[in-house]
């Protein structure tokens, strides 16, 4: 055991700082981890992800200058007549030229820097010239890729005296011995000329020492430049996606419109599902029931012996089918709208509690009256999840809660039952909690469902009080 | 009896099957089958060669026009089989495909038509016999469709009357009764309307139905 401890590599320094002496031991670890850090600085300037910036910086500061000066011409033209209708033509042509822009130098940054930048969704334009004339002067990705051209002459600007100053200094330090060697001094400008201004070296003015000097400026800027670019680089990525990423604020209309979507979609399921029921239900009971009854009175208006035992029978069965039909056609309408609703969500919920199978807890605590269309939604969602308990959950016993917290009313009910519930098991169709989920989503409402196996199942609907 | 009418039925409602199995037995047609999907009823057919099948439009699997499909089918695979196509909507549509070809032994009626059980059994009787069938509804429709043309403009509102009981396969004799007319007033409108639609006069009734159609589709 001593052995190996002895065996340990370490690193003894000893610093001598004026008067004191200091003694540091650097660790194996330690000493591996500054050598990787060393490794890692050295190979930088080397390193694909360094080029790929290098590169990036380039091309987009290219793009970025015949882009500025596009937008400066079709701008300032465009205001300038904008008191005509050709300007706002001018104009117009000169947001949609810079929604180009934006994708080319989105497509660069994908490419080089690997940047994760989401295509805008391709312009539409409404019908007609003026149409079209308003749609792009309306174009948020188009006046968002003028703001990121505007931006990117400053950045560009400073990107050169920063950053491929440095890396144009390394190139003549390091070729300085081979070419600069005479010159007497190292060629440089931007931040390079201002930490090595004429004369810095001022051990020696010529010869191999001066040229060894230079060379290792050189070196030195070879192992800063990287850094620097990504800096600059780093900037330019905030940039990107603030300006040509996805928009914030379009991205928010699309959700809306997504929601919106999905809510029309589950009102035409419902209407469907409800067509279905008519169709399958109350209609054939009826049809049947005409049947019958036309049977029974061809029978009484035969000429001849009336069969009295089969006329009965006939209109018995009409009898029966007609009070079926009622039965169905009152669930069927209950379902559509309960009519216990119109007098609060409260009444209609102890209705529901009641009538679940499982005993079911309630417990409502209300000071406002939510809008009907978020009662209904929270009504028809405690009938689906208590439908499902009593289908699924194997519990013995339910609840119910429905509170409201400020403008937001809360449903949770819970069930002691088996868990393991999960979104697409409870409701397969449109007609089931899919269905409801969607309509909760289209009032910007959320659900929840937390059922781990072993129970308990916990679902929990938030929906704001007035939609 | 041994000329009785042999019916297949197809519904997927059971309280119409049952209720239609019912009132044709008692009308004393023989019904060979009462099934409730397309497939059952292709396999009904092939087995017990109904003289006509009733059918349901709407089906499983997906309750949309599989009554529909399985008919054209049956037409295709058994020429001569009456079709009774049996529905709760009329939709102008599906009365098109059917009659694309021919309207021999075709008929389609709303369901609300067997609460007058002796014009139904007599729409039944007439389409297993290769006559012709349609509902009221269906050549309101047609006729509505064609208006737009104004095709139809050259003929008297009496002309017209004649022409939809015609187009629903009606016989001279039934379309004097319906329109309390002599049946040679009937004759006479028929020549008329005939003449003005310049139509070749045929002596059988669902081939008058099939020109009137193809008049209307066109």
């Amino acid at each position: 055991m001593m052995q190996t401890d002895e065996e340990r590599h370490e690193v003894r320094l000893q610093l001598r700082l004026g008067s004191k002496e200091r003694v540091m031991v650097l660790s194996e670890a330690r000493v591996r981890q500054l050598r990787g850090f060393a490794h890692a600085v050295w190979r930088e300037p080397f390193s694909r992800r360094t080029w790929s910036e290098l590169g990036y910086f380039v091309m987009s500061a290219a793009v970025g200058a015949v882009g500025f000066v596009f937008i400066v011409v079709t701008l300032g033209a465009g205001i300038g007549l904008s008191v005509t209708f050709f300007g706002l033509a001018i104009l117009a042509a000169s947001v949609r030229g810079a929604r180009g822009i934006g994708r080319l130098q989105r497509t660069i940054a994908r490419n080089l820097l690997g940047e994760d930048l989401e295509e805008p969704p391709p312009f539409t334009s409404r019908p007609g010239f003026l149409g079209w004339l308003q749609s792009t002067l309306r174009d948020r990705v188009g006046w968002r890729a003028i703001a990121y051209s505007a931006l990117k002459v400053p950045l560009a600007i400073f990107g050169v005296w920063f950053a491929l100053s440095v890396w144009i200094g390394a190139f003549f330090g390091l070729t300085y011995p081979v070419f600069g060697a005479g010159t007497g001094q190292l060629k440089g400008f931007g931040v390079v000329r201002t930490l090595f201004p004429p004369g810095y070296l001022s051990v020696t003015s010529s010869g191999f020492i001066h040229s060894l000097f230079i060379f290792l400026t050189g070196v030195l800027l070879l192992g800063l430049a990287p850094w620097t670019m990504r800096a600059v680089v780093w900037l330019d990525r905030r940039l990107l996606h603030l300006l040509l990423g996805q928009d914030p604020i379009t991205a928010r209309m699309r959700s809306h419109e997504h929601a919106r979507a999905q809510t029309v979609d589950a009102s035409v399921a419902t209407l469907r599902r409800i067509e279905r029921d008519l169709h399958d239900g109350t209609q054939a009971q009826l049809v049947a029931l005409a049947m019958r009854l036309g049977q029974a009175k061809e029978k009484l208006s035969a000429p001849g012996e009336v069969d009295l035992d089969e006329v009965r029978r006939l209109v018995n069965d009409a009898h029966g089918g007609a009070k079926e039909a009622i039965v169905e056609l009152r669930d069927l309408a209950r379902g559509i709208h309960p009519p216990v609703l119109d007098t609060g969500l409260e009444g209609a919920l102890s209705t529901l509690a009641a009538r679940s199978a499982i005993p079911t807890e309630l417990s409502v605590t209300l000071s406002d009256r939510p809008t009907p269309a978020i009662e209904a939604i929270a009504y028809f969602c405690v009938a689906e999840l208590l439908a499902n308990v009593a289908l699924h959950a194997e519990a013995s016993r339910a609840s119910v809660g429905c509170a409201q917290h400020g403008q937001w009313l809360r449903v949770v009910v819970r069930d002691d039952g088996r868990g393991g519930a999960q979104p697409a098991l409870l409701g397969t169709s449109s007609s089931g909690l899919r269905g409801l989920a969607d309509r909760v989503h289209g009032v910007d409402g959320t659900l929840d469902i937390k059922s781990p196996p072993g129970g308990p199942t916990i679902v929990t609907v938030d929906l704001p009080l007035h939609a | 009896m041994s000329d009785s009418i042999r019916v297949a039925i197809a519904e997927d409602s059971a309280i119409l099957r049952d209720g239609l199995v019912q009132l044709l037995a008692d009308r004393g047609f023989e019904v060979t089958d009462a099934v409730s999907d397309p497939t059952a009823l292709h396999e009904a057919v092939d087995r017990d060669r109904p003289d006509v099948v009733v059918v349901d439009i709407r089906m499983p699997p997906t309750f949309t026009d599989e009554g529909l499909r399985a008919a054209i089918e049956l037409r295709r695979r058994h020429p001569g089989l009456g079709i009774l196509l049996f529905s709760q909507y009329i939709e102008t549509r599906y009365a098109a495909q059917l009659l694309a070809d021919d309207a021999a032994g075709i008929g389609y009626l709303l369901k609300d038509r067997v609460a007058d059980v002796s014009d139904f059994v007599e729409a039944l009787v007439r389409v297993a016999s290769g006559g012709t069938a349609l509902d009221p509804e269906v050549v309101t429709q047609l006729v509505g469709a064609s208006r737009k043309t104004d095709s139809l403009a050259g003929l008297s509102a009496r002309e017209r009357d004649v022409l939809a009981l015609m187009a629903e396969g009606r016989s001279n004799a039934a379309i004097a009764t319906g329109l309390v007319i002599s049946e040679g007033a009937v004759e006479k409108h028929v020549a008329n309307i005939f003449t003005k639609l310049d139509l070749p006069v045929s002596q059988s009734d669902h081939r008058r139905v099939l020109a009137v159609l193809r008049f209307l589709d066109s």
